[in-house]
């Protein structure tokens, strides 16, 4: 029996729907980076003084570094599911695509971070009274963390299997993330004026987006074989 | 079905097998005892896929591995004393989630009838969190036998078991040995499964030490062999 | 292991480079001439930018043996990426060092974040996570393999972030107005090299160029050295604990 492609993307799907059934019984991921999101909120609210005009100025950045750093706790919970009872040998047993367990872990933390970045946006709508709730700012929310996510798995499925688990990721994964924050944060505030920008304005930053998702999974697909087997 | 020959792993410069042979004909139920660090588990893992040798062959079902493995992984079925199993989804659940990764035709009829044969189909909804070890380790053989993989791989799988849940995991290996299974158990412990397997292999140090056939040898005889050969030099 | 053999080339090797460090520094010191704005504080551009070269020559070399490594496993290719990785952060450790010294006459500021200002900062925290992964793996064989991937990564992120950096400043003046300030005042060291004087400049900063690659080769073989003994003494160990 070949793996075929039809095959290849119904093993990612049936991997990623294992992830949200398990989320659906426990609640765990979203109510972890949630309740973490609001405390940074909180927290740099306090920071700043509640200073409401500082921390407007900062809103977009503030956005994308919660999104980054509950991130990493999604990513650790999702891939500590599969170390738990050894469940990652069963999937490495299984005759399926290497890369499909790549695709579908890529799939199911996308879906969580996708869910947590509609709330934060509500949360930084009520709390900074910034105009988050715009077509472009949403797509350019989902680009971002399709590449974010593409090097997030690649890298926690290393970190989850060395001796510092879960402390590791953010260490290894925040400065990857870097030149993908930087275009991010950048478009996302052209888009915080009651004038919206031209698209010549934002095209670069969005094209670099788009080169980070491509990059990101193009080294996720080919060396993701290297860090499951041994 | 499965054939070993020469099989040499190492672990940087640690060897761990040095020329491992061992052939299992379909249908035979052999057990590897060995002591901790003798090697037994990176053997398993190695006829799992799981690992690549450093050198030899090792072939199952006649497809060599690795280079093979993705031919041999739909044979194969894995027991472990790690359940294997996700904890946060129902016993119905994790059967549903394999039969779709083995893309298994009648799914749903496999997972109620796999479910019934190890007694858990009453127990379908609830989170395998909430089973006891012995029901876990039941669930995990309906697992591993799901896709009726015609090699199966036991690694310690009476580790954490109290006698009854012993003694029905006796007659569940018993069963899938008569249904013709390949089998191959290592373990530890010669209190268990001694008595259900045709063959005991000794690994030493990674290397076979003895083999024996095991209706031959009682099992006190058997631990005075096997005291002899692993023992510290 | 032919040891011996070994050790005779890296003699060659060290004394090469202590002889091209005396002519660099007679260059540098003798022959360059001062620069007219900033005077001598100027000569330390030379070893800023034969450090940052090492820096960027050493992480791609980390990169080609990172993906030799996957094609074939082999120990020798993690140590080449290893002894490369440090040496790289080692190198852009002193190239920031040097660099902040020369910035602070040329810009009056040790520090801006300038777009390479910026690039060096990720590359730097990248790498130096490079040595985290490593030291959270025991088994040696997996952490060839997670290392060799990483170092992949990393350096597809500094391809990045240099996009990032170069592009985005010339499309938005006001957010990063004074990041395009700053990085003419960057260009400015090479720019002075254009008039007057360049010709013995520019001789000046090649040699200092090749002298710190002389340097560096000199350093990658003593570190794959260092590895080897250390290697064997663990080899050592192992027996001795096993008897």
């Amino acid at each position: 029996m070949k793996p075929t492609t039809s095959s290849f993307f119904s093993t990612a799907w049936t991997i990623a729907w294992k992830d949200l059934q398990i989320e659906k019984h426990t609640r765990q991921i979203m109510s972890v980076m949630v309740m973490f999101s609001l405390v940074t909120v909180v927290m740099f609210n306090f920071a700043l003084e509640t200073n409401l005009d500082a921390a407007r100025n900062v809103a977009t950045g503030l956005l994308w570094a919660t999104i980054l750093l509950a991130g990493t706790l999604g990513l650790n919970r999702t891939m500590a599911v599969e170390r738990e009872n050894q469940a990652m040998d069963t999937l490495l047993m299984a005759p399926i695509n290497r890369n499909a367990i790549y695709a579908g872990k890529v799939l199911s933390t996308t879906i969580f971070t996708l869910a947590l970045e509609l709330i934060l946006v509500l949360l930084f709508i009520v709390f900074f009274n910034k105009p988050l709730w715009r077509p472009p700012v949403l797509l350019i929310l989902f680009l971002g963390t399709i590449g974010y996510v593409a090097a997030g798995v690649l890298i926690a499925s290393m970190s989850i299997q060395t001796r510092a688990r879960d402390v590791l990721l953010p260490v290894l994964l925040l400065p990857l993330s870097l030149p993908l924050v930087l275009p991010a944060a950048m478009a996302t505030a052209a888009y915080m004026f009651p004038q919206q920008p031209l698209f010549a304005e934002v095209q670069t930053p969005i094209m670099l987006i788009m080169l980070y998702d491509a990059l990101m999974l193009t080294a996720g697909f080919t060396t993701y074989h290297y860090i499951v087997e041994s | 079905m499965i054939k070993i020959e020469g099989l040499t792993k190492n672990y940087g410069t640690n060897p761990v097998l040095r020329g491992v042979n061992l052939h299992l004909q379909t249908g035979e139920f052999v057990t590897l005892v060995g002591n901790n660090g003798a090697g037994k588990t990176t053997l398993l893992r190695i006829i799992a896929t799981l690992l690549s040798p450093t050198a030899g062959q090792v072939s199952v079902g006649g497809w060599a591995l690795p280079k093979q493995s993705a031919r041999v992984r739909q044979h194969l079925g894995m027991v472990s004393h790690q359940a294997l199993l996700y904890g946060d989804l129902t016993a119905g659940e994790n059967l549903t989630f394999f039969a779709r990764l083995y893309e298994l035709d009648n799914a749903e009829k496999r997972v109620e009838r796999a479910l019934k044969t190890v007694g858990l189909f009453a127990r379908k909804r609830d989170t395998v969190a909430s089973f006891s070890r012995g029901m876990v380790q039941r669930l995990t053989i309906a697992r591993a036998t799901l896709h009726e993989p015609e090699v199966l791989l036991l690694d310690e799988p009476y580790t954490g078991l109290d006698q009854d849940a012993s003694h029905l995991l006796d007659d569940l290996l018993r069963r899938e040995s008569e249904n013709g299974r390949t089998i191959l158990m290592i373990t530890h412990d010669l209190t268990h499964g001694l008595n259900l397997c045709d063959r005991t292999v000794i690994l030493n140090r990674g290397k076979i030490a003895y083999e024996v056939d095991s209706q031959s040898i009682t099992p006190s005889q058997f631990l005075k062999i096997y005291t002899n050969h692993t023992r510290k030099k | 292991m032919n040891s011996t053999k070994l050790d005779r080339r890296i003699t060659i090797l060290n004394w090469t480079a202590v002889a091209t460090m005396i002519i660099n520094l007679a260059v540098v010191f003798l022959y360059a001439p001062p620069e007219k704005l900033m005077g001598n504080v100027q000569r330390i551009f030379y070893f800023h930018v034969g450090a940052a070269w090492v820096g960027a020559v050493a992480f791609f070399v980390a990169l080609v043996a990172g993906i030799l490594y996957l094609r074939k496993p082999d120990r020798k290719y993690d140590t080449i990426a290893l002894a490369s990785v440090e040496i790289g952060l080692i190198f852009l450790s002193m190239a920031t060092v040097a660099g902040s010294v020369w910035g602070k006459p040329a810009w009056n500021t040790w520090w801006l974040w300038s777009p390479r200002l910026t690039m060096i900062t990720v590359a730097w925290l990248t790498y130096a996570a490079y040595f985290m992964l490593r030291g959270a793996i025991e088994d040696e064989e997996k952490r060839g393999r997670f290392a060799a991937v990483y170092v992949i990564v990393a350096f597809l992120t500094i391809i990045l972030t240099f996009l990032s950096v170069r592009l985005m400043r010339d499309i938005h003046p006001v957010l990063v107005g004074g990041m395009a300030d700053s990085a003419k005042g960057a260009e400015q060291g090479l720019q002075e090299f254009e008039d007057g004087l360049a010709t013995k400049m520019i001789i000046s900063l090649n040699i200092s160029v090749i002298n710190f690659s002389v340097l560096f080769t000199a350093w990658l073989f003593n570190r794959i050295r260092l590895q080897h003994l250390n290697e064997s003494v663990t080899a050592l160990k192992m027996r001795l604990s096993n008897r």
